[in-house]
């Protein structure tokens, strides 16, 4: 594939799929120097999804619901790195270092498709996730059996990194393969409407947007370490996505009214 | 390039006749002296397309589809005038401010 047509696979599938031929034959002809405008448009482009131009045919809806689940997984990711962790913690035992859980759950809960309680679209879910989710499935399962062997703690060197490796990597499939059931499962659940996405998007930006000021502010009394900044700079990066994308879909909604 | 301004050189250019994508950035070439980033010019056909300000010309032919012909709307047309005559007045106002007369 050439760099032009991955270029062009960057933009929001109704762009692509509108100005797709177009904008891989401009980049071809101006070379590398048009890359950073390229990527920048791209990048213009998924944070305002009023200007995809779709949003009767109900795909902006299927995309944007995949991104809040592409960002979930990138936030499950990026929270792992720093887990235990005694600023960014998950329970009721501790309300006040927990609350930026309940507007990233509120966020996530508005997002989510329901499924149709239709026997036919139920027997359908369950296939589709199934099939999807069967290999990620068997990962997990190796993953597990490895931990409660033992063995993790007793290999050292290069099958220590392999382990780490393995680790990571299949935390990772399993965050692409929810993404991709998401993409799938529409045709069987009512996705959100793009009401609920507004308010969904800003939302789960809003608990994104906590977490990062405590993770900051918790790094500000201890001294920050650069994995701790690093984890700190995605999830502020993450929030301003959804808040902006979350932003542009309540003006576009307005002036749709 | 600012995104208005690049939505500004495309309905200008559209103005005139109905053109492609490329096309649309060598008539933009000819009159700025220089060409649009891709981000910039399919941003800005999407944004104006959205905003139905500009419209793909029907029945362009086999190659139109895969390269598709953009005209200008009523809407559009009216968007353009209102702009550059808001333009055009702050030109004259900063001319004469400048001692210098318009060309």
């Amino acid at each position: 594939m050439s760099a032009a047509t991955l270029l062009a696979r960057l933009y929001p599938p109704a762009v692509r799929e509108r100005w797709g031929v177009d904008i891989s034959r401009e980049v071809t002809a101006a070379g590398i120097r048009s890359w950073p405008d390229t990527l920048a448009g791209a990048v213009r482009l998924w944070l305002q999804p009023s200007a995809w131009g779709d949003n009767r045919s109900g795909q902006t809806r299927q995309v944007l619901t995949v991104m809040l689940f592409a960002v979930v997984a990138a936030t499950v990711l990026a929270l792992r790195t720093v887990t235990p962790s005694t600023a960014l913690t998950a329970d009721i035992g501790h309300p006040a270092t927990s609350l930026w859980l309940v507007p990233l759950l509120a966020g996530v809960a508005l997002g989510a498709p329901l499924p149709r309680p239709r026997p036919a679209s139920l027997r359908r879910l369950a296939v589709v996730a199934a099939r999807t989710l069967a290999a990620p499935t068997v990962a997990v399962g190796l993953l597990l059996a490895a931990a409660w062997s033992g063995i993790a703690e007793h290999v050292t060197g290069p099958a220590d990194l392999a382990l780490v490796g393995y680790y990571w990597a299949t935390l990772a499939f399993l965050a692409v393969r929810c993404c991709t059931l998401v993409a799938r499962v529409s045709a069987a659940t009512v996705l959100p409407s793009t009401r609920r996405l507004s308010v969904a998007l800003p939302l789960f930006g809003l608990g994104l947007a906590m977490a990062a000021g405590q993770s900051l502010l918790a790094g500000g009394r201890t001294g920050l370490h650069p994995g701790g900044l690093a984890v700190t700079a995605v999830l502020a990066v993450l929030a301003a996505t959804t808040v902006i994308a979350g932003h542009d879909l309540r003006r576009g909604q307005r002036t749709a009214d | 390039m600012h995104s208005n301004d690049a939505q500004m050189l495309v309905l200008t250019v559209l103005a005139d006749r109905p053109l492609h994508g490329y096309a649309i950035n060598a008539a933009i070439e000819q009159l700025t002296g220089s060409r649009l980033g891709p981000g910039s010019l399919y941003g800005a056909l999407s944004r104006l397309e959205t905003r139905e300000l500009i419209e793909p010309v029907e029945g362009a032919g086999e190659a139109a589809e895969r390269h598709r012909t953009m005209q200008i709307t009523a809407a559009g047309r009216d968007v353009l005038r209102a702009e550059l005559q808001q333009m055009a007045r702050v030109s004259a106002a900063g001319l004469r401010a400048l001692g210098a007369t318009p060309t």
